[in-house]
Parts: structure tokens; sequence; C-alpha cells
């Protein structure tokens, strides 16, 4: 049995190629994401490594609160003295690390995107991770070491001179040396300039300071007992570990950090498989249906029920094993593409070698097969009802038109979606909880309208194909009564088509929405002319600048914000926390505040707080109440609740104390922002361009916008991020249209007898291709207008219930127009190789085709 | 539509009782290599006259359905040549081809072979549809009227019995009032009464329209309503005669049953 079921396979192989196509882009994202992650891990355990090369014991302060908000304090450098006097300590040494970023002669910034610029002091050995190239370390407080492959990428040589900004003015520095970081080639874009110990400390403003300290253990000493003879001697605000456990640690928090981009990358592979296991579903319904005459015929010879579902069962597990091979392999080289894509938008990530763990085997293999098997349960149990005397009636089973039972499961599935995707966005606390209804739902949405679908082919298909049956007459009608013939196949080859254009326009509708927010929150509540921010959109800013510009000339008042994070008793997880300045905030921003007096934050004290509003209902806070917040200095603040604000554009944080207290008590010596008014009757543009002036000779790295330009960098930002939404949901549509492609092969292979008499009566081939690429046509935009449909109703949803953020529903009805003619270009695309074959077709052939 | 096709299938037909409207010269059609090789069609020289209604008989393998293909220009002949109307339809591309089909020839087949997802009427007019020519109204209706299917007219095949279907496909092999029809076993699928029904209509479309009929049959019966009869043999035309010159009814049933 399984060796006609295999040669049976050879036999369709086309088809099974199609199939398996479907499963194995699926798989070969699992595969790629894996390896992808897997690989950057890797290049960071090797970078932290290589950075603790001679380091046995290192002190560093202890990490209570971890995100990217935060600064690790730095230690005072006395405390240096008492490591190097402690028992057992060969040799002990300080260091600073911190930002600094280098621009070239055009005042452009050398690292772009989000990779870091990093600034570390040089350290003598054996604690020196670097190996110089060219030059020699930083001899003097004005010149500096680069990494090689930034100077390489820039043709800076030693000698040359650059310009680099930390938190204090930039200033110019001679290239002493050019070094590479051990072995590491592939930094991931990111930037390094090396000091002398002085000269780091004053770029980052910690002088005196250290942020760690190397310690090398005298020979015969055990790192153990002086690991515990070190933590005795140092206060408990400093950790001791061990160089290997701190290559670790650090390796870890980035890790972490980056593990988002894994469950975000399995997560659209996830979605590409399920649009798979629609292809798979349909491809085997149709080669069961066809086939009815074959199972009637080894049934009539003594083939049992299970034998026939088993045949068609280790068919899915041939065809889905075969394909996740594949895929799997397929992924090794997707990484590289990954890597690339992501590069493109600008987030560089270490990738040095590839990474193929047995997890990665393992997961693609076992998911692409069950994916294949499962989707061919249902098409094998039919196939087990064909009567023995199928064979001789050379009958086609029935396909089952939509029967009213599955008319209401279908109902009531698409119905229990919506309820789901609504628990999930009004009822649910939690990203994880509101993110896995909402999946759920949307799970449960797209099988649900994918089976009432064959009830909405007919027409669907009669208002798509009216224009083309008036502008094409007989090609137009038989393509559209072709996608009628056989509801079900048409529904769901199209069902594929809608769950990747759905998910488009439910982003594309969610980035509108949040455009609009922001850009109403501007307009509406931006009091100030212009705002100062990182030229990476994200990173802090010096405090120094905006003190600086407030002295210039027509500025009325510039409100500094500074932004951290804290540990609120009761609350789980960690909370943002920002400062804002009681004395010009008001001046800069017409605050929307929901309870307490109109002037909180004109009179927010250093124990005060205001709270988002959202964030005060679901945590139970209010006016009044006390809150009990851990700061990164492992210390916890009480401050009283004065009122709640909402919270507008998402711009704010859930707590915001005072500007003061954020920087001492949760140590955040930098601003997030600042935000200027200019003085009234004095010219904006003026003033901005004093401002740019002052900024480009002493804080490059800091840039102001006016709205307007703050409006449309946003808009950038969302937009990169739909683009790259965009080129990942991508794979699921090409899939899909593998599926109109499986789908059209396989009718006009049913029709082939139908083809020659049309071929005998005179129809020219460009007739058949133009009647096969229409049907594709037409299928394309049926998927293309449920994809528009849910897409648009989720995307609602989740606007609706983003209300209190401020987002509005916003159409994009441009955008929405571009996704149906891009679909339908789509199906014209899928129609080529089948149109070809129809066309092709051997007149003779075809009409003596049984 | 678009049109196709070179101005020479356009020609007017020279419908002259007494020029041939369809002859094959020296016609070879040889099959398989080396061993298997065979030959379907082993030289045959004939010619169908205008308004003629040929039956083309023989045992099965006898070259009968391969030397119709080669004249329909279904299939390519290995030498020899076709001439449809006056024109040598061995060398035309696929284009000409299906300007060819569209302009001169009819095709009925023992299948029928009608598009299920239109009617009966719109089977029928589906030719000038393909070619995008205008339907003469006035002959549409009179083929429906000639086939007895006016109240049948918007059927789907699948509503319709075999005998009414092959007449759906009698009417859509008229439409284009071809310079010759060719039926393939037209009654193969039908019982008695629908068969006589079926051949009825032939000899009709020949003597009122004066359409040139080539029918391959292995049904005596169904020969026996032809004005000549022509038997082939592997692939060799062994009789060609008037089927008034063909004595009786049993030599026929003896052609059929060899």
């Amino acid at each position: 049995m399984t060796a006609i079921t295999i040669r049976g396979l050879w036999t369709r192989k086309l088809r099974a190629g199609l199939t398996a196509l479907a499963v194995l882009l699926g798989v070969m994202m699992i595969s790629g994401t894996y390896v992808f992650t897997d690989t950057i891990n890797h290049s960071f355990d090797r970078i932290f490594e290589t950075a603790n090369k001679g380091v046995d014991i290192k002190v560093v302060p202890h990490k209570t609160i971890d995100t990217e908000k935060v600064q690790q304090p730095p230690f005072s450098e006395s405390l240096l003295r008492r490591v190097e006097s402690a028992r057992g300590v060969a040799k002990a040494s300080g260091g600073v690390n911190d930002i600094a970023t280098i621009f070239d002669k055009n005042g452009k910034r050398l690292n772009k995107g989000g990779a870091p610029a990093l600034m570390f002091s040089a350290s003598p050995q054996p604690f020196n991770p670097l190996t110089y190239s060219a030059g020699h370390a930083p001899g003097n407080a004005s010149e500096v070491t680069l990494d090689k492959s930034t100077a390489d990428k820039h043709g800076l040589k030693v000698g040359d001179t650059v310009r680099i900004g930390g938190k204090v003015p930039a200033r110019r520095y001679r290239i002493s040396g050019l070094a590479k970081f051990g072995d590491v080639t592939q930094f991931g874009g990111a930037t390094m300039a090396i000091f002398t110990l002085p000269e780091a400390q004053r770029i980052s403003q910690k002088r005196g300071q250290l942020d760690e300290i190397d310690v090398a253990v005298a020979k015969g000493a055990s790192t153990r007992q002086v690991t515990a003879e070190l933590r005795g001697l140092l206060p408990r605000t400093l950790e001791v570990k061990t160089g290997a456990q701190d290559a670790k640690d650090q390796a870890n928090d980035i890790q972490k950090n980056l593990s988002f981009l894994n469950t975000l990358l399995l997560a659209f592979a996830g979605i590409a498989l399920f649009v798979g296991a629609f292809i798979i579903f349909n491809t085997f319904s149709i080669t069961v249906a066809q086939r009815t005459t074959e199972f009637g015929l080894l049934r009539t010879m003594g083939a049992s029920r299970r034998q026939i579902m088993r045949s068609v069962i280790v068919e899915a597990l041939i065809i889905g094993l075969g394909a996740s091979i594949v895929g799997l392999f397929a992924g090794i080289l997707m990484a590289k593409g990954i890597t690339a894509l992501f590069k493109s938008f600008s987030i560089d990530l270490p990738s040095q070698g590839t990474v193929v763990l047995g997890r990665t085997v393992i997961v693609s293999l076992l998911v692409g097969t069950i994916v294949t098997v499962v989707a061919g349960l249902s098409p094998a149990r039919r196939a087990t009802r064909v009567p023995p005397l199928a064979a001789l009636r050379h009958d086609v089973m029935p396909t089952g038109r939509a029967g009213r039972r599955r008319t209401v499961l279908a109902t009531v599935l698409t119905a229990l979606g919506v309820v789901l995707v609504a628990i999930g966005l009004f009822a649910a606390s939690g990203a994880g909880g509101v993110l896995g209804l909402m999946a759920l739902g949307a799970i449960a949405i797209f099988i649900g309208v994918a089976l009432l679908s064959s009830r909405l082919v007919a027409p669907i298909a009669s208002a798509l194909g009216w224009p083309l049956e008036k502008l094409r007459g007989l090609t137009g009608r038989l393509a559209r009564e072709n996608t009628e013939r056989n509801p079900s196949r048409t529904a769901v080859t199209a069902a594929a088509l809608m769950i990747g254009l759905a998910l488009v326009t439910f982003v594309t509708v969610l980035a509108a929405g949040l455009r609009a927010s922001i850009n109403d929150t501007v307009d509406k509540n931006f009091a100030g002319d212009l705002v100062l921010s990182n030229q990476d959109n994200f990173s802090p800013i010096p405090a120094a600048a905006g003190r600086a510009v407030a002295r210039v000339p027509g500025v009325a008042a510039v409100s500094p914000i500074n932004a951290s994070s804290g540990k609120v008793k009761g609350v789980s997880g960690t909370t943002s926390v920002q400062g804002l300045d009681p004395k010009t905030f008001t001046k800069v921003w017409k605050p929307d505040v929901k309870k307490g007096p109109a002037s909180v934050i004109d009179t927010l004290g250093p124990r005060d707080a205001v709270l988002v509003d959202d964030w005060a209902k679901s945590n139970h806070f209010s006016v009044g109440d006390r809150l009990a917040i851990e700061t990164p200095l492992a210390k916890t603040i009480v401050l009283t609740v004065r009122g709640t604000i909402g919270n507008n554009g998402g711009l704010f944080s859930s707590v915001s104390g005072n500007y003061g207290t954020v920087k001492r008590e949760f140590h955040q010596p930098d601003d997030a922002n600042d935000l200027i008014k200019t003085a009234p009757g004095a010219n904006v543009k003026t003033v901005q361009a004093r401002i740019n002036s002052l900024l480009d000779a002493r804080f490059p790295i800091v840039k102001s916008q006016n709205q307007q330009q703050f409006k449309d960098d946003f808009q950038k930002q969302v937009d990169q991020i739909l683009y790259l939404v965009y080129a990942l949901l991508s794979l699921s549509i090409i899939v899909s249209l593998f599926g109109i492609v499986n789908t059209l092969v396989l009718s006009i292979h049913e029709r082939t007898r139908e083809l020659g008499m049309m071929r005998a009566i005179g129809t020219s081939r460009r007739q058949v291709r133009r009647i096969v690429r229409y049907e594709s046509l037409i299928t394309a935009m049926i998927g293309g207008v449920l994809g528009l449909a849910v897409g648009l109703l989720l995307g609602a949803m989740t606007t609706v219930a983003l209300k209190d953020q401020g987002f509005t529903l916003q159409i994009p009805v441009v955008s929405l127009l571009i996704f149906l003619v891009v679909a339908g270009i789509a199906g014209v695309l899928a129609a080529i190789p089948p149109a070809r074959r129809a066309s092709r077709l051997n007149v003779l052939e075809a009409l003596a085709y049984e | 539509m678009q049109q196709t096709g070179s101005a020479a299938l356009r020609a007017t037909p020279t419908n002259t009782a007494s020029s041939p409207m369809v002859s094959a010269t020296d016609l070879w059609r040889r099959y398989g290599e080396g061993e298997a090789e065979v030959d379907a069609v082993a030289g045959v020289t004939v010619e169908f006259r205008c308004s003629e209604f040929s039956a083309i008989m023989g045992p099965s393998g006898s070259g009968k359905s391969t030397l119709m293909h080669c004249l329909a220009g279904l299939d390519k002949p290995t030498s020899g040549s076709v001439e449809i109307n006056g024109i040598e339809i061995t060398t035309l591309d696929d284009n000409d081809l299906t300007e060819l089909r569209r302009q001169k020839i009819g095709f009925i087949f023992q299948a029928f072979n009608l598009l299920p997802v239109l009617t009966a009427e719109e089977n029928i007019v589906l030719p000038l549809t393909i070619a995008g020519q205008e339907v003469d109204r006035q002959w549409v209706e009179h083929l429906i009227g000639v086939v007895g299917l006016g109240d049948r007219r918007t059927h789907r095949p699948s509503e319709l019995s075999g005998g009414q279907q092959q007449r759906v496909a009698i009417a859509r092999a008229l439409v284009t009032r071809p310079a010759v029809v060719f039926a393939d076993e037209p009654t193969g699928n039908l019982d008695s009464s629908a068969s006589e029904d079926v051949l009825n209509l032939l000899r009709e479309a020949v003597d009122q329209f004066k359409q040139t009929v080539v029918m391959v049959t292995h049904d005596a019966e169904a020969a026996s309503s032809g004005d000549r009869l022509v038997v082939l043999r592997d692939g060799k035309i062994c009789r060609d005669a008037p089927m008034a010159q063909v004595e009786d009814a049993h030599e026929l049933m003896k052609v059929s049953a060899a």
C-alpha cells in the first residue's frame, strides 16, 4: 500500500511539489529565525567573553532594575585602592563605559540607526581585550582609538582627526590607533571609541568615578577566596563576580532584550505555516476528489477504509517531512537574508558564523510535518467514504456544497473569534494575555470566514466578474463561472490570501490610528515650539544641552524630561517613570488632567507623582494613595499620588515624578527630551537656526525639531516598522500565491477534456490563457476583499480599545486600494504557469482524456 | 475577442457541388519508433465533396479516427497533404489552425462536450462568441427550432438528456455554417431513439443547408444514413462507394463486425 502511495506521489510530482512548497516556506522561516537569533546570541557570547578575557574577577554596580532606560550608577574611584590592597589581588584596574558618538568631516554620525555608539576607557594588560592592527592605545586626552571596521568603512586612518561627542560638548581627537575586539569581526554596526581613563571620565561626566573594576588574581591565590574577600571589603551596592560570570550576565542581558525578535519572527513563521495549512488542506481535498475512481478501485480490490486513510496520511507525511527537510536547509540560508533585511531597516546585529542547534532541526521538522499531516486529516477521512462502486461509475466525489451545519459552525466560529478578540482588547490585562487572546480570536475568525466564504464566493465573484464580463465577454464570463463551480475550493484558496492581506490591513489601520493620535496630541497638547531629542530618536541626550539652549536668545523656556524605570510595590514587572520639571512643564505642554487639581503638575513636589489614568485604574491607585517605588539605586522611595492624566499619543510614562527626584533617586543624569517654548514675538525659524548652530558646535548628537518635523519624524518611524512588518508578511502572501497556482493547476487538470473541446471549436491559446488568468484574478480579488474586511474589523476593534491613548479610526483608503491592486497583480502572476499549461494542452489528448 | 489568422482563411468558400470540400493526398500518419512503429494512416487519398454525407467505417485500430483527426487539423500527418476548402492545412501554425476551426470546421463528439457552466443556447453560439463574431439571430433561432430545443434553451447541460445534449452539440457545430462538420461517433453514447434523432438531424443539415458532413462510426445503422461509405482497414481505404451501391445492410454489418 505504501509503495502504491509513493508511486502515486511520483506520478503527481508537480502537485506534490507545489503542496510541499507551501509547507517549505513556513518551515524555512522557523529554521531561519532560530539560526538568525542563535547566531546573534552566540556572537554576543563571544563578544563579552573577549571583553573579559584577562579578567579573573569583576566589580560592577548591583543591577536591580534592568531596562534600557536605566543607567547603572557609577561608584567612587577611591574604592579601587581598597581592591588593590586586598589580599591575593595581583592587579586591578578601573574603567568607565558609556556612549559617545563619532562624527565624520561633514558632521554625520558614523553609526547608523539603532546600532550603539560605544565608548570605553583603555585598560592595561592583562585586561586589554583589544588587538591593535595599527598605531597604539590613546596616550593622552586628545587621542582616541577606533575599532578597525568602523575606520575601514569610513576611510579613517591613524593620524586623522574625528569629532566625538559624549555628555559634554563635542571636541576633536587624533586617531592614535585602530583596534579589533579580540577576533570578533562582525560587531553589528556598532562604533567603538577608546579613550584614556581621565578623558573617558570627563566625556561621560564621571569624574572620580568608575563603572567597573577588573581584577587579576595573584599566582597561587584562589579566585573564590579573593572574591569573598572583596565582597567583605566593598559596599553592598557593588557586585563582585568572576569575569566569566560577568560575560555571561552581560550577554544574557542583551539576549533577553533581543528575545522579542525571536518571538516576533516565529509569529510570522507561524502565520506563514497557518496559510500553508490552508493550501495543504485544499490540495489534498482536490486530489482526493479527483482520485475517487482510484480509491473506489482500491476498495473493489479489497482495500479497507483504514488502508485508504493510511495511504493519504502517508502521502501527507512524506510531503510534510520532505518539505520540512528542504525548509530546514533553506532556513539556514535564509538567516543571512533576515540579517540583511534587518540591516536594511537599520537594525544591525552582530552575526558571526552560522549556529544551527539541535532544537532548530527538531522543531522545524516536527512542526512542518505535523502541520501537513493535520491539514491532510479531513481530506483523508473523506477519501475513506468513497464506496467501491465509485470505481465503476467513474463519478467524481461530491465535494459537498456548504451544508447548513457547516454554515452554522462557521458563523459560530467567526462570532467566537470576534468575542475572543474583544475580550483580549477590553478585558484582558498584561501584554501576553491581550496578544494571546487576540491571536486565538484572529485564528478563529480566519477559519470561520474561510468556511463561510464558500457561500460568499458566488456573490463576490459575480460582483467582481461583472466588469470583466462587460469588458471581455465570454472569457470573463467563463472565468467567473469557473470560480463558482466549486465554491469551497475557491473559498479556501482565496482564504489563504485573505489571511496575509487581513494582517497587512490590520497593521496599516493601526499605524494610521497611531499617526493620527500623535498628530492630534502634538496639535492639541504641545504648547511649545521645538523639541530636542537624540539623533537616533530614542537614546537620552546630555542635560547640558538643554541648559545651553535655555540661554539662546529668543528661547522663553526649556522644560527637560528625563526617563527611568522602577519597581512599584504591588505591580508586577518594571514600571516606566519619567521626571517633569514643575516650573516649566505646563509652559510647553497642556496636560490632560483627569483627576486632581488642574495645576497638579505645576505643584509637583519631590515626593509627588502623577499617574497615567489608565495605568492608575488598572492597578487600582487613586489620588492620595502612596506609591512605593524601588529605584535603580536599590532604594525604595515613597511618592504620593496627586492626580492622573490622559496619555494622549502614548507619550507619557506610567508614573510621572519630579525631574530632580528622577535625576537623583533614579540616577538619571541625562534627559530623554527637552521641550522648548520660544519668546512671544520671536521667529521660531530664527530661534531654531540659532539653536541648531549651538547644537552642531557643542552637542552634535542632539537635534531640534519643530512641531511639523516632530510629526514627520514620528511618521517615518511608524512607517519603518510598518514596512518591516510588510516584508515579514510578504512570505505568507507568497505562500498563498502558491495556493492559487496549485488550485488552478488542479482545476485545469479536471477540465482537460473541456479545454480540448474549446480548442477544437476555435478557442485560441491566448483565449485559454486569458480565461485562466481572469479566474485567478477573481480568486485573488475575493481573497483581497475578504482580507480587507477582516483586517478593517480587527483594526477598528483595536483602535476603539486604544481610544484612551488618542487612537482614532483612520481608514487608509489609498493604502487599501493599493493592497487590492497588488492582490490582483499577484493573482495575475500566479496564473502564469497554470495558464501556460492550459494553453499548451494537446487538443487530441485532451479530448481523449478521461 | 481578437481576430487572428491569415486572410487566406477568410476566402469565400467555393460552394460548387463538384469541387472537393475536404481532400487528402497520400496521407501518412506514423506512430512510435523502431519495433513499435505503426502506420495508423498509410497512404490515404480521398476527397469529400460539398453537401455530401460520408460515413467512415472500419474495425477498431483501422485508423478511421486518426484519419479524421488529420483531416480536421487536430493531428499532424507524418506526410501528405490535407486541403480544406482549398486551403492546405498541414503547414498552418497554431494560430492559423485555431482560425481555421473557427471559420471552416464544426465538431460533434461522442461525449457531447458541452460547457457545463453555460446554457443550451449559450453553448450553441459558443463558437461565434469565441470568435467574436456577430450572432445571426435568425439563423440561431432557425437552428434551435430544427434541433427542437425551443423550450430548453435556458437549461444547463446537466439538466438535459444525452440526446438533447447531442442536439445542442449539432446546433453548435452548424452555427458557424462551416465548410465541413466532423462527427466522431456521434451516436456512441446514445440509445437507439436518440441516435435516430441525431442522424436525422445530420441528414437534414446535408439536405437542407447543403452541409458537408464527415462521420466516423462503427455503427452500421448510423452509417446507412450517409450518402457514401468509406471503409478503412490497416490504415488504407479498402472500399469507397456511394451508399446506394452498398448491396444491403448485411454487407454493412460485416464491415462493422470485422
